[in-house]
């Protein structure tokens, strides 16, 4: 389904990629080029989700953003930034962004980034739904207790952690780093594959012994857990 | 003005200011002193005189007068004065001024005694006698007052001496000054990004200007050691960066050659892998001199670095036993407070432990360990592997520093550095040791570090 998408930034060519990128992906994107004038659109309120350049000509984005914030407005913001140290992400962060990608980026990890933010407005939307599902696994986050196919499976915290971020985007790419920052609380790049042999050793668990395989690995993106 | 004339001026000014304190001081309190003390006598010589003249009646007074001018001395002013202000008797020539009239009591006038041509100060008691007569008695202040002319005589010139002096004084002063000042500014002049071997003379004096001298001459040697380094962190960054740039390069190239759309997308990814790789080094690097140049204490926090530790363990723990090895951490009963940067001190520790599963895997057992002390944490990661000979350590150190230079993947040489600058944004340090056999590093990091950062 498609969702109305604000895209504030000043280079135009990495405008026009993202643009295009996520219009064929079924999002209608408007867009600005100064702070400015994207402060102006996005306080018209009637976007899913914002994406927004740190630095920008008129208006820098941080100030965009506690603009926005200040006027009570509360559409998921992703920002897009080249400051890539660890005190920067934080900085991004702390400001009331939902998100902080650090140019460049391969467009797989801004869209996985873009789909988790939209689905957790939808969320936030209809919170009634406790138990999550995906095919015949069951999770129920106030026990923490996983079930597939009726069996109960032991996983230790951080893999129950996991598999829980994993089934909250059921049917989306999670990338490495989003679940080294949202699983693990670390906004540094490690050199090594530990994510890898974290999700490797959590499949084990989850899909050895059944026919149908549920966590997906998606070439060059990431994961994905999917029915 | 010139400083050196102004710095004279000044001292001569504070010496002449602090002598005429001292100088006014000494004269206000003679000076007090002597007419209190004429003062005194003047009044007590009237009473006497004056209960003659009651006890005694006027021949007791005149003898009392006869006495009076023959015995004392000199300086006595003593006269009788009929009502209509013809001298009787006393050795008063002339007397200037309304010194006869009511009041009665003490006063000073100008007068001139019989036999002397000039007009003194005396101060005088007068009283008036039942008889309506006057009597003036008193003394020249003449003593005291030469006393006071001598006084301020002297005091004039020790005035005017002490003020020379301290021109003087502030002339060489800010000759010394200027002369130790130019030394700073010819130095100063000089250094320039081609040439910081100039350095501040530095006498044997040990005074200030040479502890200046020496302070200036420490910063200037760092200054010179951290462009050396930044220039052989240039230098190795230009060199280090060309082969993932060749290797994108050919890669990209060959890709763009290729015909075969499996193996065009194979190349294409790893134009990405190498890309990437690009970037995390330009990370790294950036991350190095933002620590290094102490940003990020603004972000402090107070944290448990026993449970930072042990979720890393945990992180890396399935990474370690894929390769062999075996992780070990072993959580201190307490809580370990620090107030630092977490997520900077989660990379540097992460650095260390994946640096120890990468070269130490295969010694089997990798140990973390976290020492709580009362002045520093010690953060330890030892394996078991080939460690590190001794004189090759500062080298690890380095930026870009990688030992075995056959690897081209994995790590940019960076780990340990940016590690050791994470530390120093710490105040604390980073330590390689034998582990007996392979190698130990502990980040150590000063409990007190909060206080400077708040």
């Amino acid at each position: 389904m498609g969702r109305k998408i604000l895209l504030i930034e000043d280079d135009r060519e990495t405008a026009s990629y993202l643009a295009k990128g996520l219009g064929q992906e079924g999002h209608s994107v408007e867009q600005a080029t100064n702070g400015q004038d994207g402060l102006f659109r996005a306080t018209d309120g009637t976007f899913d989700l914002i994406i927004l350049d740190r630095m920008l000509p008129v208006l820098d984005g941080v100030s965009v953003l506690k603009a926005l914030r200040a006027a009570r407005i509360d559409t998921p913001v992703l920002i897009l930034s080249a400051l890539a140290s660890v005190g920067d992400r934080i900085e991004g962060l702390e400001c009331g962004s939902d998100d902080y990608l650090v140019k460049p980026f391969s467009f797989a990890e801004l869209l996985a980034r873009v789909n988790a933010l939209l689905r957790r407005r939808e969320a936030r939307v209809d919170p009634a739904e406790h138990r999550l599902t995906v095919g015949d696994l069951e999770i129920d986050p106030l026990s923490r207790s996983v079930k597939r196919g009726g069996r109960k499976l032991d996983l230790k915290p951080r893999e129950y952690l996991l598999l829980e971020y994993f089934a909250r985007n059921e049917g989306r790419v999670v990338t490495r780093t989003m679940l080294l920052e949202q699983v693990w609380d670390y906004h540094f790049d490690p050199g090594t594959n530990v994510i890898d042999v974290h999700v490797s050793r959590l499949r084990r668990k989850l899909d050895e012994g059944y026919e149908k395989p549920l966590l997906h690995t998606v070439r060059g993106a990431g994961y994905m857990l999917a029915a | 003005m010139p400083t050196t004339l102004r710095i004279a001026l000044l001292a001569g000014l504070l010496a002449l200011l602090s002598n005429l304190a001292v100088i006014g001081f000494i004269y206000l309190r003679t000076h007090d002193e002597a007419v209190a003390t004429v003062h005194r006598q003047v009044i007590e010589q009237g009473k006497v005189l004056a209960d003659v003249y009651r006890s005694g009646g006027a021949g007791a007074l005149n003898g009392a007068i006869d006495d009076t001018m023959t015995y004392a001395d000199p300086q006595t002013v003593i006269a009788l004065v009929s009502p209509d202000r013809r001298e009787i008797k006393g050795n008063l020539e002339t007397v200037r001024g309304a010194v006869l009239g009511p009041p009665e009591g003490y006063r000073t006038a100008l007068v001139r005694l019989r036999g002397q041509t000039t007009p003194r100060e005396a101060a005088l008691a007068v009283h008036r006698l039942p008889n309506r007569q006057w009597l003036i008695s008193g003394r020249i202040a003449g003593e005291g007052l030469a006393i006071r002319d001598t006084l301020e005589r002297s005091l004039l010139i020790a005035l005017v001496v002490a003020g020379l002096l301290g021109l003087l004084c502030g002339v060489l002063t800010a000759r010394y000054v200027g002369r130790r000042i130019s030394d700073f500014a010819r130095v100063a002049n000089r250094i320039s990004p081609r040439d910081l071997s100039q350095r501040v003379p530095v006498s044997r004096a040990g005074d200030a200007f040479d502890r200046l001298a020496a302070q200036i001459n420490a910063m200037l040697d760092r200054i010179s050691a951290l462009m050396e380094e930044l220039r052989l962190l240039t230098d190795s960054l230009a060199h280090d960066l060309r082969s993932p740039v060749s290797r994108l390069r050919s890669a990209a190239h060959a890709a763009a050659e290729s015909s075969d759309p499996a193996e065009q997308e194979e190349l294409l990814g790893s134009v990405i892998r190498q890309a990437d790789a690009l970037m995390r080094i330009l990370t790294a690097v950036l991350e190095i001199s933002r620590s290094e140049a102490l940003t990020g204490r603004k972000q402090f926090n107070w944290f448990d670095v026993g449970e930072l530790a042990a979720e890393l363990a945990e992180m890396y723990d399935p990474l370690a036993d894929e390769r062999g090895a075996s992780l070990e951490y072993e959580r201190p009963a307490r809580p370990v407070p620090l107030f630092g940067h977490r997520q900077l001190l989660a990379q540097a520790v992460s650095n260390l432990v994946e640096n120890a599963i990468r070269y130490g895997s295969a010694g089997g057992e990798i140990r973390v360990r976290v020492h709580p002390g009362e002045r520093q944490i010690r953060v330890e990661v030892g394996d078991r592997g080939p460690g590190i000979p001794a004189e090759r350590r500062d080298e690890a150190r380095r930026r870009f520093g990688r030992l075995d230079s056959s690897r081209s993947d994995e790590g940019a040489g960076l780990g340990l550095a940016l590690a050791e600058a994470i530390a120093h944004l710490h105040e604390g340090e980073l330590w390689l040791t034998d582990n007996r056999p392979g190698l130990l590093t502990i980040l150590e990091l000063p409990v007190h570090a909060e206080a400077r950062a708040a």
